[in-house]
């Protein structure tokens, strides 16, 4: 047995020491794969952290990413914008974003397009911080809390490469293969809204479940804003349109989302009913995204709300 | 505990290194090591529901004990049916009872009688399905006289609760499992490897193939109204590698863990897809569980030694009732149902079909057929999917925002799957890198594989699909 045991704890061994040699190796072409993007999701996540410098920086999710255009910003205040909203992020990852660019660089303003649902339980929200595993070792001491909500013992998942760099493979193929053109981050979406997308979503207002509130969303939500406030950097939170007139009042989410803002001091700019989009096809691209054309629209209205009640009271 | 946790994979090595390192040379404390670690890994979904398998354990060690003393037929009899009364009451109600009672309610309702009908909160306990028919095959074993009764009260509450097999089979026979609880085990370097290797690619199978093919199953499938004929083809297809990868991919690592402890467990999945008839399908498709039904539900209904009629409705039955094991849903039964119907036409149409790539790609499109009602979430979703399919082709969707490189990952997966299932089908002599004679290429080969699990797979502790079974 003794003998046994000592031959296949060598074997073990030999088997872990190949198996470290292997995740280094195909893990730092992984790595030069990701950080060697110059378009598309990721690219532009690791230039908000590593290299903008504008005087307004937009965050929040794909309608952060589809609505806010830079270019309209910068016409109606003079000041440069970058767009840095990411798809299918919510909460806790605009606190940990927003902490981390804050180390190196403080803007103006911030402008944060705030999602109604976002303070409600999904466990998406915990999944996609997974866009964040590739900077774990820059930003340690702010992405360790966060990442720790849903992963256990993050500090040894994120040795491995294989795990630090998981799911960024495609995507980074398909940007290096057919770059993704952005203006300061902003994304268009093209043609107006289809019926059988517009069928589909009504559904989710069918749905008679009440959904729970997770306590790691608020807490995230008021460290964003307390984060920003230590660092003296102006907020304006956005709520964009929807195609659809929806009752909001008995969403405890947005309910609070509007509360904790207001006891902050944060304008909010609530456009989420706004008579000037409800219904109208050539603004949508879906029920939720405004197109080119709607975003161009929808960012003129926030720029010239920005513009009396950010930098003119300050 | 999910295999595919932290938590197991902190567990593991600690139940490993006690069993074999310090119990070593004791068969009974490597046994209780085991029960231990059994009702841990079951109980830290839901520790309440280990007082069912305790029940249901101690039950039938008595009735097989009992079984095994009275000769009276009679008594016999009764107590047969104690355990089955035992074993399926808890089935039938943790499973099928709001199922039954709205279905029931739904009838009468339909013939103009309106009964009230209040629906009970139920959480289903895991993994009961399996549990529940391994031990009842033990009882019709002891009753028929097969096997002898366990003994030792332990040894019987370890096989009941292997916690490798306990949530989602494979389906031991306790013919098979039963008298490797008596003998001594070795520590061997062989199987350990074996054991590893299956992990492996089980891992593979459940992270890579099946996770990723679920995003944009269920994204489709659980949205149908936004979808059109061709994202559901493409979802089914999805779907068809996604239920082979997910619970295939649990087979391989229960098996694999078992091997870790010295343990043979059967094979559950023997490349199901590359059958030339649906009836060869189901040898090859969970097999634990086709051979149970066989043993336990087709034979006793007489099998195939009858009338043509009769054989042709023991096969439907056989199939109705392994479709309502697999849920308490009318797509299941469907499903069930669909697959009876395909045996049939079998018997009466062919003698036996060749084995040829039109036959296997026959077979595969009527269990693709069939896998639309196992995944739609109703009936009527089913019916709106296939009229949609032969209707309106439409538009492929490629999934929305993070989601969109989900079928892409999922092609690939199944691509590789297919390269490596191709090889062992029909080329399995040639070379294999898993057999090569350098020690060292066989560990970069399973360290690469390693290395695409973690950067290629979905980590979100998803669930087996089989968990709800």
């Amino acid at each position: 047995m003794q003998n046994k045991t000592v031959y296949t704890a060598l074997k073990a061994f030999k088997f872990l020491v190949i198996f470290v040699i292997a995740d280094f190796l195909f893990g730092t072409v992984a790595k030069q794969l990701y950080f060697g993007q110059e378009t598309g999701k990721q690219a532009r996540i690791t230039y908000s952290l590593k290299q903008v410098d504008t005087d307004i920086l937009i965050l929040g999710s794909s309608h952060a990413n589809k609505h806010f255009v830079p270019n309209v910003f910068e016409q109606n205040l003079n000041k440069t914008c970058y767009n840095a909203g990411v798809q299918g992020q919510g909460v806790l990852f605009q606190d940990a974003l927003v902490k981390m660019i804050l180390q190196e660089r403080k803007p103006e303003l911030i402008i944060l397009n705030i999602d109604d649902i976002w303070l409600y339980e999904n466990n998406s929200n915990y999944d996609r911080l997974s866009d964040l595993h590739p900077y774990y070792w820059d930003y340690r001491d702010v992405l360790k809390p966060i990442l720790g909500l849903k992963s256990k013992i993050p500090d040894f998942k994120l040795i491995f490469k294989s795990y630090q760099y998981n799911s960024t493979l495609v995507h980074a193929i398909k940007y290096l293969v057919s770059p993704q053109k952005d203006f300061e981050g902003y994304i268009p979406l093209k043609g107006v809204i289809k019926p059988q997308i517009q069928k589909g979503l009504e559904k989710r207002n069918e749905s008679t479940e009440t959904p729970t509130l997770d306590p790691n969303f608020i807490s995230a939500y008021k460290s964003f804003i307390a984060t920003c406030k230590i660092n003296n950097v102006n907020l304006l939170f956005v709520v964009s349109p929807w195609y659809e007139q929806n009752d909001l009042s008995n969403n405890k989410s947005m309910h609070l989302l509007k509360k904790i803002a207001k006891s902050e001091n944060v304008p909010i700019l609530n456009l989420y009913n706004d008579k000037r989009f409800l219904n109208q096809d050539k603004l949508f691209n879906d029920t939720s995204h405004l197109n080119d054309t709607g975003a161009h629209l929808f960012s003129e209205i926030v720029a010239k709300y920005a513009k009396s009640n950010t930098f003119d009271t300050k | 505990m999910l295999f595919n946790s932290i938590d197991f994979a902190i567990f593991l090595p600690i139940v490993f290194a006690i069993y074999w390192g310090v119990f070593n040379n004791n068969l009974k404390l490597q046994n209780i090591v085991l029960l231990i670690a059994s009702y841990v890994f079951y109980g830290w979904w839901d520790w309440r529901f280990l007082s069912l398998i305790i029940f249901s354990s101690l039950v039938d060690f008595y009735v097989a004990k009992n079984l095994e003393k009275n000769s009276n037929p009679k008594t016999r009899r009764r107590l047969l049916y104690l355990s089955i009364f035992v074993n399926l009451g808890f089935l039938g109600f943790f499973k099928y009872y709001n199922f039954f009672a709205e279905s029931f309610i739904n009838a009468f309702s339909f013939f103009g009688q309106d009964i009230s009908f209040q629906s009970v909160r139920i959480i289903l306990p895991v993994g009961i399905s399996f549990y529940t028919f391994q031990t009842l095959s033990y009882s019709i074993d002891v009753y028929k006289r097969k096997l002898k009764p366990s003994q030792d009260i332990i040894v019987f509450f370890t096989f009941v609760s292997f916690f490798p097999q306990l949530v989602a089979g494979p389906i031991e026979r306790a013919t098979n499992l039963l008298p490797q609880f008596t003998s001594k085990r070795k520590f061997t370097h062989a199987a350990l490897s074996h054991g590893f290797k299956l992990m492996i690619w089980g891992f593979f199978l459940k992270v890579v193939v099946a996770d990723r093919a679920s995003i944009y199953v269920n994204a489709v499938y659980n949205n149908i109204e936004s979808h059109e004929g061709l994202s559901f083809l493409a979802a089914t297809f999805l779907f068809a590698f996604q239920i082979y990868g997910d619970f295939a991919g649990y087979s391989l690592i229960a098996i694999g863990t078992a091997k870790l402890f010295g343990f043979d467990l059967m094979t559950n999945f023997n490349r199901p897809y590359f059958s030339s008839s649906v009836s060869e399908f189901w040898t090859r498709w969970h097999i634990s569980l086709s051979t149970w039904f066989r043993d336990y539900l087709y034979i006793p209904l007489g099998g195939n030694r009858a009338t043509k009629p009769r054989w042709l409705f023991n096969l439907f039955i056989t199939f109705l009732v392994s479709g309502l094991w697999h849920g308490a849903n009318w797509t299941f039964v469907v499903w069930g149902a669909l697959n009876g119907v395909y045996l049939i036409f079998e018997v009466l149409l062919f003698k036996q079909r060749k084995k040829n790539v039109l036959n296997i790609i026959t077979t595969f499109i009527l269990i693709y057929f069939a896998w639309i009602f196992f995944r739609a979430n109703s009936i009527q979703d089913a019916f709106y999917i296939i009229k949609t399919i032969t209707t309106n082709l439409g538009d492929l969707y490629i999934g929305r925002g993070p989601d969109k490189t989900a079928p892409i990952y999922a092609a690939l997966a199944i691509l590789s799957l297919l390269v490596v299932e191709i090889k062992k089908e029909y080329f399995d002599s040639l070379f294999s890198i898993s057999k090569h004679k350098n020690e060292y290429v066989r560990m970069a080969a399973y360290a690469t594989l390693i290395f695409v699990i973690l950067y290629l797979g979905v980590f979100d502790d998803g669930q087996f699909i089989y968990f709800q079974f």
